[in-house]
């Protein structure tokens, strides 16, 4: 039998068609790529805009339209009307926003002024039991929030503390070991000589941690507050736990609340609106410290 | 240097305090004015409005009162009083809905007021007697019934016109063939090629109007049907364990199921929520839109059903249908509880006096917002709701039926809504008749232990 | 005074200020110096986050109705949670949204990191775009994913209407509510546990890969025998808190089932939040939560093992 031979000369194509299947398959490629990227781009972004659509939609039309047009007429009186009150409460998202910004004012500067205190403790001075007592806040961290819930809520019943502020902040103000441990690590890099120089100039360690160790600090205690306020703001289950009266209420759970009851079905519009109003800050907070967000992950993982 | 450190600690806490005296935590400044303030916890919205009217009257009699009025969540409310009273700051005056009614008596959260109403000359016979008996424990009574509500239906009255129905007079339901409640219903509900469902071409993939919701609810869904095939949740007020373990229960509880898995006639539980339960209204909405041609409600629903209804159609309101052992509704009705330890009781009393009294409930009662519980006050809320456009008679007429009262007894809230969460599946799908069987009886056992824990 | 043993040591700086009368510091002296510093933390480390893991295991073993006294029930609590409380249910419930959730999203978000890790153009727009859900509180985002999944009026139904398929009632589903939950939490974090790999990519110097590129391994070779094996740490790290988190869901969950249909999404924490809060039993929920920590304990100290033996920290 004669077979003929293949030789790679019959097979490849000349060099000019080379050229041009290379680059259809270089841009299909790019193309593909480029394409799922922005698909799933588009999940990510949908939810916002439909929100921001819903909250501007009259009742008639919230629940007749679907999420993806735009409100013909845009009720802008949603946003105003939601502030003051909603339908279902006497008190509206102003009362929850002011409630949410009061606590969580108070939690951040309490977390990252006590943190900050803690980690140089625990970074720079010395003292009986320090790695022990430092180990145990490590420990704490394998602890599930969820577990501690119950016990919490026993706690702050025998202090009286139940639907007040203090009981909503109180158990996170003091600092805590993940805000200690970030920053620890932070201070324990800060050299020697420059707190020295300091001691030398004869500052009590309160002085040195407050004129020279945290200056240099910044990224850090901005980081610690970042993750305070974002904590705080978005917290929903130990709020919804502590507060009983809707006029003591977070952001996040009047807006659960307001899920329930007479009528709330046909008061979509006005939960998106609650929503938006509830989602501005963290995007605003997204995008302004985009960099130290990234640079705790980074810290965080860098472990 | 060490002053400087504590003067600089001093200062840091000066300031963390100064944030922490925004929260209020810190008392007010001294030198408050000799008026009393009471508070007044409620959780209707919609009533709120009215009370804040019949409130304003009271202050205006009352110069040194002022009255604070708290919303609570309903499903927040149980708990936040109870822990406000076991830390020594309950409310002066509290709604006590009956779930809690019988707990709350028993761990001594109310006041009873015989000594009171003897002083004030109240005379009792004025108000409903069941609400009397309900508010009563032991020759005790322990607040002055205000209200009271049914159970029936509102009607879209322009869509019955439209295909030529109307509801029957005196129409009947039974387990077994649905009696001429179903075949109305059949009627009622069409798929979207306008075919009803009593007709073989019926399409119940494509239903364009279900003919009425019934929620997986005590009050205003099964409980009403299980009273009336002789199936009771109790035994009596005050029982120690719950009593539905009967196949009277099963077979309406099925009856139920047949109606929006069988012949598709009820709006599936599905559309409810979760549960079937409709926390978010679903069923009120559903009614607003069309969907449904009746909605299975209390009268405290009618203020937001109106204002979801808009001017879309007319609103008419039908009685329950009878069944095997009459027509029966649940009848409930509200009291405001006086707090033992309030440290105004003096004036907490006078505003407990006030809101029973039929002036207060007048108010109430011409504003629409719930029947009063003076018997001879009702004419004035369904003059209301006449001047509306829709007939309440039927609620009326049901009041002075057969009725029974929601379950009391300690530990029945906790125990009605894990009844709920258990039922669910029933509301959810196709069950057969020994699935929902098995699912009541877990229900039962769930609501002893509810009932128990609760020290009834 | 008593000398702590090596931890003390004279600072020199203030051998110089003050002179030798300050030379060696007691322990006693040395904690009461860092007492403002550390004090404030560890009461609150003790008060909240101490005692309430030793009371939750003292509390599983009493009665309590969030009023009046305690009284001791013994192990009846535990036994109510499996005959009342639905306790194997909930863990099973739980076990399956963990395993819904986690390995989706960590594949997800490897090969999100791994097609970011490019230096083309836009790569780090994207990555801003897909950690912006990250900080975006879960209660208003569940909201919003509610609405979107309510049957026929919502925009998923609506959407699948355009093609003519008749989309099933999502959260009144117990076949579809739980996968829907899922789904809506791996949104929320895809970019945020994406960004956790790339930046553990970013670690792993580009030499070794031109090192196998020369020795002709394609580019899939190199990711399977050089990033995922250098992945480990940040794989354990990201598996573990994300299996930890995963067990505790609540706000979405609350939000968009409340448990339900009926009981196909009663994960743990919300039987926990169920029993104590609305139930009033707080011995049986103490008893959940107890359990709950047992599980997710045993799930970590297992992933932990699991992953010692096969990461790999140094590499040349």
């Amino acid at each position: 039998m004669s077979t003929v031979a293949i030789t790679p000369s019959v097979l490849a194509p000349t060099p000019a068609h080379a050229d041009l299947r290379q680059k259809i398959f270089q841009v299909s490629k790019l193309t593909l790529f480029y394409g799922v990227l922005t698909v799933v781009g588009i999940v990510f972004i949908v939810p916002y805009v439909f929100a921001v659509f819903g909250s501007l939609k009259p009742e008639s039309s919230i629940l007749t339209t679907p999420a993806w047009v735009p409100p013909t007429h845009p009720a802008w009186s949603n946003y105003p009307n939601a502030f003051i009150s909603d339908p279902q409460v006497s008190t509206g998202f102003g009362r929850y926003m002011a409630n949410t910004a009061i606590v969580t004012a108070a939690l951040t500067t309490g977390q990252v002024f006590f943190s900050m205190l803690g980690a140089y403790g625990f970074a720079r001075l010395k003292f009986p039991g320090r790695d022990a007592i430092f180990w145990v806040y490590l420990a704490t961290l394998m602890v599930p929030n969820i577990v501690t819930i119950i016990p919490l809520y026993t706690e702050m019943h025998y202090f009286h503390m139940v639907n007040t502020y203090w009981g909503v902040f109180l158990p996170y103000a003091l600092g805590t070991p993940y805000t200690i441990f970030l920053m620890r690590q932070f201070f324990l890099n800060i050299p020697q000589d420059v707190i020295e120089a300091a001691r030398i100039d004869g500052a009590g360690d309160f002085r040195v941690l407050t004129r020279v160790v945290a200056p240099m600090s910044r990224p850090v205690l901005i980081t610690a507050a970042l993750i305070a306020f974002v904590f705080s703001w978005n917290n929903f289950l130990w709020p919804l736990v502590i507060m009983g009266s809707q006029s003591h209420y977070l952001l996040t759970d009047g807006l659960a609340n307001f899920n329930s009851g007479p009528g709330a079905g046909g008061y979509l519009n006005l939960l998106l609106v609650g929503s938006v109003i509830t989602l501005v800050p963290m995007l605003i907070i997204f995008i302004v410290f985009n960099k130290y967000i990234v640079r705790s992950i980074q810290l965080t993982s860098g472990k | 240097m060490k002053y400087k450190k504590w003067s600089s600690l001093a200062a840091a806490g000066a300031m963390f305090a100064g944030t922490l005296g925004l929260t209020g935590a810190l008392p007010p400044p001294a030198g408050a004015s000799s008026v009393v303030k009471l508070t007044y916890d409620l959780w209707d919205p919609h009533e709120e409005i009215g009370y804040k009217a019949s409130i304003a009257q009271f202050e205006k009699a009352h110069p040194g009162i002022q009255v604070t009025i708290n919303l609570v969540a309903y499903s927040a409310y149980q708990t936040k009083l109870q822990e406000e009273f076991t830390s020594g700051t309950g409310p002066d005056l509290f709604w006590v809905n009956t779930p809690w009614l019988s707990t709350w008596i028993k761990d001594g959260y109310l006041l009873p007021l015989n000594k009171y109403i003897k002083q004030w000359h109240v005379n009792l016979s004025i108000y409903y007697p069941s609400l009397v008996s309900l508010h009563s424990y032991k020759g005790k009574i322990y607040g002055l019934p205000k209200d009271w509500d049914t159970i029936a239906f509102f009607v879209n009255e322009n869509y019955l016109a439209q295909h030529h129905l109307s509801v029957p007079s005196k129409w009947t339901w039974n387990p077994t063939n649905g009696g001429t409640f179903l075949s109305f219903l059949k009627q009622a509900t069409t798929d979207k090629n306008g075919v009803n469902a009593a007709s073989s071409k019926f399409d119940p993939n494509n239903v364009a109007t279900y003919g009425v919701t019934i929620d997986n609810e005590a009050q205003t869904g099964w409980e009403n049907f299980w009273q009336m095939d002789g199936c009771h949740v109790i035994p009596a007020a005050w029982a120690s364990s719950v009593t539905f373990e009967s196949p009277a229960c099963y077979k309406t509880t099925y009856f139920l199921n047949e109606l929006m898995y069988k012949w598709h006639v009820a709006a599936p539980g599905t559309l409810l929520g979760s549960n079937g339960e409709a926390p978010s209204s679903q069923d009120q909405a559903l009614f607003a839109a069309g969907k449904t041609a009746m909605l299975m409600a209390g009268d405290w629903e009618l203020t937001p059903v109106t204002e979801l209804v808009g001017k879309k159609f007319k609103i008419g309101v039908a009685p329950l249908p009878s069944g095997p052992d009459g027509r029966w509704s649940v009848f409930n009705g509200l009291i405001d509880g006086v707090n033992p330890h309030s440290k105004h009781l003096a004036q907490a009393l006078e505003l407990e006096r006030w809101l029973g009294s039929p002036a207060s409930q007048k108010i109430m009662g011409e504003g629409g917002y719930i029947w009063p519980a003076v018997k001879s006050l009702d004419p004035l809320f369904a003059a209301y709701w006449a001047k509306h456009g829709i007939n309440v008679e039927p609620f009326l007429e049901e009041a002075h039926g057969n009725v029974v009262n929601w379950p009391n007894t300690p530990g029945m809230n906790q125990a009605l809504t894990d009844m709920g969460t258990t039922m669910g599946p029933i509301w959810l799908g196709s069950e057969s008749f020994s699935s929902v069987t098995s699912i009541l009886k877990n229900a039962y056992g769930l609501a002893n232990h509810d009932l128990q824990a609760a020290g009834a | 005074m008593a000398l702590a043993a090596a931890e003390v040591a004279p600072a020199p700086q203030r051998v110089l200020r003050t002179g030798r009368a300050r030379q060696k510091r007691s322990g006693l002296s040395e904690f009461l110096h860092a007492l403002p510093f550390v004090g404030p933390s560890m009461v609150g480390v003790f008060l909240f986050l101490l005692v309430p893991v030793v009371f939750v295991i003292v509390l599983s073993f009493l009665t309590w109705s969030g009023a009046g006294p305690f009284t001791w029930a013994g192990v009846q609590n535990w036994v109510s949670i499996f005959k009342f409380d639905n306790a194997a249910h909930s863990l099973e419930v739980t076990a399956y949204y963990v395993l819904l959730n986690i390995p989706l999203q960590t594949v997800l978000a490897l090969g999100l990191a791994v097609m970011l890790n490019r230096k083309r153009r836009g790569m780090a727009f994207f990555r801003v775009l897909y950690v912006a859900p990250y900080l975006s509180t879960p209660v208003a985002m569940a909201l919003i994913w509610f609405w979107v999944f309510q049957p026929q009026s919502g925009a998923a139904d609506r959407f699948l209407a355009l093609f003519g398929i008749h989309g099933p009632a999502w959260l009144e589903s117990s076949l579809w509510a739980m996968p829907v939950v899922a789904a809506v939490n791996i949104w929320q974090y895809l970019g945020f546990n994406m960004l956790f790999f790339y930046a553990g990519l970013q670690g792993i110097p580009t030499s070794l890969y031109e090192a196998a590129q020369l020795d002709g391994a394609s580019k899939w070779r190199q990711f399977w025998r050089i990033s995922l094996p250098l992945l480990n740490p940040t794989m354990l790290f990201v598996l573990i808190t994300d299996v930890i988190g995963s067990f505790q869901v609540f706000d979405t969950l609350y939000v968009l089932t409340s448990g339900g249909p009926g009981t196909s999404t009663q994960v743990m924490s919300i039987q926990i939040y169920n029993v104590g809060f609305q139930g009033t039993r707080y011995g049986e929920a103490a008893a959940l939560s107890v359990l709950l920590f047992g599980v997710i304990l045993m799930f970590s100290i297992g992933q932990f093992l699991f992953f010692r033996n096969r990461t790999t920290y140094e590499y040349s």
